[in-house]
């Protein structure tokens, strides 16, 4: 039995420009750390190989300390790797593979296939075959070849491909960079290996996108893993388990937020997110601005358990109620104003209004508290 | 609000208790000379209501030297219906006491109310200031302070604002000036003041944005022209293995080889076409030669004949122009002859034609010659006569002034004969016969008369004598007169030799007869001589002389020929000879035009002959039979030589052509050069590869995506935040704006009410005049009429004096406007107005009466008689501390 993990897209050199600098910075950090799991992973598991489809690497330009840092945190894996480039690392003439290999940062163990060539392992026994991508786009099915390359009997055959199984996909989406459904049957693959794919998914019994082993994006479904998977032998079903490697867990959500009770549950929401989690929070509706008030708190202090925390406010209506106002003690010419204000977000002005609106009461709020200590 | 009584005790001034009572609740005016005391109950006032009973900063309020007393005040006032008393004692046993209805305050409390009714704040330690004072502050006057209106309304805009807002009903905010400096502020921070351009951070983000995106757009090009060479390594490595693999050149090496050797074996034919055309060339020649050595002979032959036929026509030329020549010889004789004849005709008639000029002439001057003698003739007669009467009237003359005196003589002689014989005495006589008298000296017989025109004696003979003196006066003038008169008549008449008067009469007639016949006679003199007789003379003596020269001429002339009758006139013997002179000279041409041809004819002929004669000598020389059948066999050879070798030529050159030389030397050329280009693109494409995969590892190493990705990084976070820092920025800006807007709106508002009453009291004081009231309540520029139309001016520019009313018509203004919203007001004046003038003062007396009708005013003045006019009698406080 051999048993390989499966990954890929590991996009390292990726940037988070949407985040804080701090955290933009701990989440690319996270890509090289994931990694050093991976390997770490392997060895505790007694993985065979682990077989890496593509997009490595998330530009050819990565610095040369990046390539380092990269290979380095895959020294806890000591058996044999085997990459592919993909379309963000393609093998070009001049590529970061051919300055990886000039500066020396591939150690041996570690195989990059940039031919379409059958690659022979003997441990463990397999042959595979590599379809990399020598262009950043091709129009043309690169896993072609794989049905007409024989290969040694008895060794188990394992492609090694980038790119859009074509028909699962949407219409016109992605349509660079195909591959053939059910190559992995007409190409006598008893595994084939995928990578493009963000989340993991499966194509059918003998055919993975692995996803990306640390999320990197919000839309990404069921990322944040790798591929165990065992092989009895040639012609076996492969056995595939999704393996859970991402440190961090990005979350899109969107609320409507209508009555108070909705705030409520929110903050309970925003509250319950911790140290591992990516939130995007996009609010619409309206409160009042006891809610807000209470939003504004709740995010700010998620902040600060959050890995990040973006929140977007700006489709949230802010509708003061007379309390609010009284609270506020936005007497005489002031509630003239914050009344000016509500109206105003049905305007053409929506936004300045809104945001006009929540400093004021921001403000109304920081003088009351100073009163009150003065008090 | 009234205040009806005032105690005070141990204050100042008033060790003893002094009370006011009955105050009015209009005008009450005190008055008392300095040190009187008026400033103390002033200052009780004050100190009852601003300072704390608590406080230990009032010592002032002791008297002078008197530091255990415990000054003491109390106040009977009523506001809203309300009595109240309220009793404080300072610095000793300190007491505050306040009493109204049925409810009593002490201490704090007492003030607390106390300050929340008036609208004024304690000081949280030590002595009240003027900024604790609100509205009492503005409307208790202290002295010498009315002019100051600004500081104390600043200190009350905030009762005063609660006031209006009270008195509109409405809500004015209580914190908005704090929430509007907060939001000015923190809009500041972001945005200039004045133009809301960009600043601090907000402008920091703006402008690092941008300079990420210039960068980015730069490592963008720099990738790009990364990414383009990388495609080209590329592309050259898979022509550089190809050509390594395939070595195009050695092909194209080949195929050079191949097509030199066809090139040079061709080569050798083209050679030998060259030779062979030489060959034919040289044959050519010789043939060439050969035909011209036989036309030679052929054409001696033919030269020969045309020579001879040359010669034949060249002779009969020559013949036929020497007869030419002789027929014009005669025709020339003949027209010599002619012209001879015809001059000599000419010179006849010309002759004849002199002759008979001459006699007609001679003929002419004869006939002039004897007219001239004739005329001449008559002349000499004529002047001869015309000279005998000059002559005679020479002899004849008498000048008329003598005529003249002869007839005035004569008159007077008359005349002087008639006067002596009027005054003569008259004698008449009558003698008898034979008697005889002597009267004077003549002796009379018979009878007679004597006129006696002197004395004179008669002889009677015999008698004796008688003397008779005439008695008529001056008789004796008359007589010498009479006598001198005949003198005189006598020698004129001698002078001219005249016997006469009548004789002189008579030859002036004669005279005058004689000069009408000289008239005559030289005019007829004239008719024939007009120029004078030696004219004639000459004229005639001309003529004489040209006839007898015309005489000589003729006779000169040869004789007359005897045909001369016949002769033609002189014009058609000329034209005659013109004729003749004309056809000679043509004739003449025309025979040496024939002379000269004939000689020519005879020049060419000779030539002709000695032409013919070299040609036929040509001909006899004796070895040429033989050298032109020598030349006509040698013909005959070259020519079978040439037709030989010309096929060889022809074979030659269809070889050379099939071969196509030219082209195979540009073959040679073609693929020596695709050889040589293959070469050196390889070696070309070896250092490209080389140079290229140099720059591409060196600018690989720049990490330009990573970095690119950094940007990209910063940029997103740089545009948030800048996006943010806008967000923030416009909303800051827009909810200033508002709070601005209503703020003012508000303002305006509020201001009216003010505005009326100060207007109210304003027209009394300027009339026409508006005052401004800044957002403070605070009186601003003040506009009114002057004789330049409006003028404004800030309240700060008045006149001290002017400064002074409107202090104290805006503090009224404001107490009506605090009345209105139901507040308490008491106005206190202490000294006021000292700086007004009379007439000011006047119109301020109005003013205050008016108010008095809605305040309770209390007036502190030293100078009761200028108050005496404002309806209440003053209360002199000098009969207070007694």
């Amino acid at each position: 039995m051999i048993k390989l993990l499966h990954t890929a897209d590991w996009q390292i050199g990726k940037l988070f420009g949407q985040f804080e600098p701090d955290e933009a910075t701990l989440l690319a950090e996270a890509r090289f750390t994931t990694v050093a799991h991976l390997a770490k992973f392997a060895s505790a598991e007694g993985v065979d190989l682990i077989l890496v489809a593509g997009d490595v690497f998330d530009a050819q330009g990565v610095a040369d300390k990046t390539i380092h840092r990269l290979f380095n945190a895959m020294a806890g894996f000591a058996g044999p790797w085997v990459m592919i480039p993909g379309n963000h690392d393609a093998g070009l003439a001049e590529s970061v593979w051919t300055r990886a290999e000039r500066i020396g940062a591939i150690p041996a163990n570690v195989t990059v296939c940039l031919k379409a060539e059958p690659l022979i392992l003997a441990r463990p026994a397999v042959a595979l075959l590599p379809a990399p991508l020598t262009q950043r786009i091709t129009y043309t099915d690169l896993t072609e070849w794989f049905a007409g390359a024989d290969t040694p009997a008895g060794l188990p055959r394992i492609g090694l491909a980038h790119g859009s199984v074509q028909g699962i996909l949407a219409e016109g989406i992605d349509s660079s960079n195909p591959i053939a459904a059910g190559r992995a049957e007409q190409g006598r693959l008893d595994y084939l290996a995928l990578g493009d794919w963000h989340g993991t998914k499966q194509v059918d019994a003998r055919c993975w996108y692995a996803g990306t082993p640390e999320t990197d994006r919000f839309r990404a479904n069921e990322s944040g893993q790798a591929l165990l998977v065992e092989l009895d032998g040639p012609g076996a079903l492969p056995r595939v388990t999704p393996i859970t490697t991402g440190q961090f867990r990005w979350h899109d959500q969107s609320v409507a937020l209508h009555v108070s009770s909705d705030v409520d549950q929110l903050v309970e929401r925003i509250a319950a997110f911790g140290p591992a989690d990516v939130v995007q929070l996009s609010l619409s509706g309206h409160t009042d601005l006891a809610g807000h008030r209470c939003l504004a708190d709740a995010i700010g202090k998620a902040r600060g358990r959050a890995r990040s925390l973006l929140a977007d406010l700006s489709a949230l209506r802010l509708e003061p109620t007379d309390d609010d106002i009284a609270a506020l003690h936005a007497d005489g010419y002031l509630g003239d104003v914050i009344a000016e204000l509500q109206a105003g977000q049905d305007g053409p002005d929506a936004d300045v209004a809104r945001d006009a609106l929540a400093l004021l009461a921001g403000i109304l709020d920081e003088q009351r508290a100073s009163a009150g200590a003065a008090r | 609000m009234k205040l009806t009584r005032l105690r005070v005790e141990q204050f100042k001034r008033f060790r003893q208790p002094v009370e006011l009572r009955e105050l009015e609740p209009g005008l009450n005016l005190f008055s008392g000379p300095n040190e009187a005391g008026k400033s103390t109950l002033v200052a009780a006032i004050r100190a009852a209501f601003f300072e704390r009973h608590r406080s230990s900063a009032v010592d002032e309020l002791l008297p002078w030297g008197d530091s255990a007393a415990a000054p003491t005040v109390e106040l009977d006032f009523e506001t809203g219906g309300q009595a109240y008393r309220l009793s404080k004692r300072f610095l000793h046993k300190k007491r505050c006491e306040l009493q109204f209805g049925s409810t009593r305050l002490d201490g704090d409390d007492a003030e607390g109310h106390l300050s929340k009714l008036l609208g004024f704040q304690y000081a949280g330690r030590g002595a009240s200031q003027a900024e604790h004072w609100g509205i009492p502050g503005l409307l208790w006057i202290e002295q010498g302070s009315a002019q100051d209106i600004h500081t104390p309304v600043a200190n009350a805009t905030d009762h005063l604002r609660r006031a209006l807002n009270e008195s509109l009903g409405e809500v004015a905010s209580s914190g908005g000036d704090d929430v509007l400096a907060s939001v000015e502020a923190a809009r500041n921070e972001l945005l200039t003041a004045s133009t809301g351009n960009p600043r601090g951070v907000y402008a920091e983000a703006i402008k690092r944005e941008g300079a990420l995106g210039e960068a980015i757009r730069e490592i963008d090009s720099e990738i790009a022209l990364y990414s383009q060479k990388v495609d080209s390594l590329a592309a050259l490595r898979r022509e550089h293995a190809a050509d390594e693999a395939g070595k195009p050149w050695v092909g194209f090496r080949a195929q050079e080889k191949d097509a030199v050797a066809r090139l040079d074996a061709i080569e050798g034919v083209e050679r030998q076409l060259r030779e062979a055309r030489q060959q034919a060339a040289q044959l050519d020649e010789k043939a060439r030669l050969l035909r011209d050595r036989l036309d030679g002979f052929a054409r001696d032959e033919k030269d020969a004949l045309t020579r001879s036929t040359a010669r034949d026509t060249l002779r009969q030329k020559r013949d036929d122009a020497t007869l030419l020549v002789d027929q014009w010889k005669a025709r020339h004789a003949e027209a010599a002859t002619r012209y001879t004849s015809a001059r000599d005709t000419l010179r006849l008639a010309r002759q004849e034609d002199t002759r008979r000029g001459l006699a007609r002439q001679l003929e002419e001057l004869r006939l002039k010659a004897d007219s001239s003698a004739a005329t001449l003739a008559r002349a000499e007669a004529e002047q001869a006569s015309l000279r005998g009467l000059q002559q005679q009237a020479a002899a004849t003359e008498i000048a008329d002034a003598d005529l003249n005196a002869l007839r005035e003589q004569q008159r007077q002689i008359r005349e002087i004969r008639i006067r002596q014989e009027a005054s003569a005495t008259r004698l008449h006589f009558a003698l008898d016969d034979g008697r005889s008298l002597r009267i004077g000296d003549e002796t009379v017989n018979g009878s007679g008369e004597r006129q006696l025109l002197e004395a004179t004696s008669l002889h009677l003979p015999g008698l004796g004598r008688l003397d008779i003196a005439p008695g008529g006066t001056d008789l004796a003038g008359l007589r010498h007169a009479a006598a001198d008169l005949d003198g005189q008549l006598a020698d004129l008449l001698q002078r001219l030799g005249l016997a006469s008067l009548d004789a002189a009469e008579e030859r002036y007639r004669s005279n005058r007869q004689l000069a009408g016949d000289i008239r005559a006679a030289s005019g007829s003199l004239k008719a024939l001589a007009p120029r004078g007789l030696d004219a004639l003379r000459s004229e005639r003596d001309s003529h004489e002389a040209r006839a007898r020269d015309s005489a000589n001429a003729l006779a000169l002339l040869p004789p007359a020929t005897p045909d001369a009758a016949s002769l033609p006139g002189i014009s058609e013997a000329e034209s005659a000879e013109d004729a003749a002179k004309h056809a000679l000279d043509e004739i003449r041409a025309r025979l040496s035009d024939a002379e000269l041809t004939a000689g020519n004819a005879q020049t060419s002929c000779e030539a002709a002959e000695r032409e013919l004669a070299a040609a036929r000598a040509l001909l006899d020389t004796p070895d040429r039979a033989e050298r032109l059948a020598t030349a006509t066999r040698n013909l005959t050879d070259t020519l079978a030589e040439q037709r030989k070798l010309q096929g060889d030529i022809e074979a030659l050159t269809r070889q050379v052509n099939e071969a196509s030389p030219d082209f195979l030397r540009q073959d040679v050329e073609r693929y020596r050069r695709s050889a040589e280009q293959h070469e050196k693109r390889f070696t070309e494409r070896a250092t490209e590869l080389l140079k290229l995969d140099v720059e591409l590892q060196s600018a690989g190493a720049k990490g330009l995506d990573e970095r690119r990705a950094e940007m990209l990084r910063d940029q997103a976070q740089a545009s948030r935040r800048a996006a943010e820092l806008a967000r923030r920025a416009t909303a800051l800006d827009h909810l200033l704006g508002l709070l601005k807007g209503k703020r003012r709106g508000l303002t305006l508002r509020l201001q009216a009410p003010l505005q009326k009453h100060l207007n109210r009291y304003l027209q009394l004081l300027f009339p026409g005049a508006s005052l401004e009231i800044d957002e403070n309540l605070s009186p601003g520029p003040l506009t009114r009429k002057s004789a330049h139309g409006q003028e404004s001016g800030d309240f700060d520019a008045l006149s001290f004096g002017a400064r002074e009313q409107m202090g104290v018509i805006s503090r009224l203004a404001y107490a009506d406007l605090l009345k209105e919203a139901g507040r308490p007001t008491l106005i206190i004046l202490d000294d006021a107005l000292v700086h007004s003038d009379e007439g000011r003062l006047a119109q301020m007396k109005r003013v205050l009466f008016d108010a008095a009708t809605r305040h309770q005013i209390l007036l502190f003045s030293c100078h009761p008689e200028k108050w005496r006019d404002l309806g209440v009698s003053a209360r002199n406080l000098e009969h207070l501390g007694a």
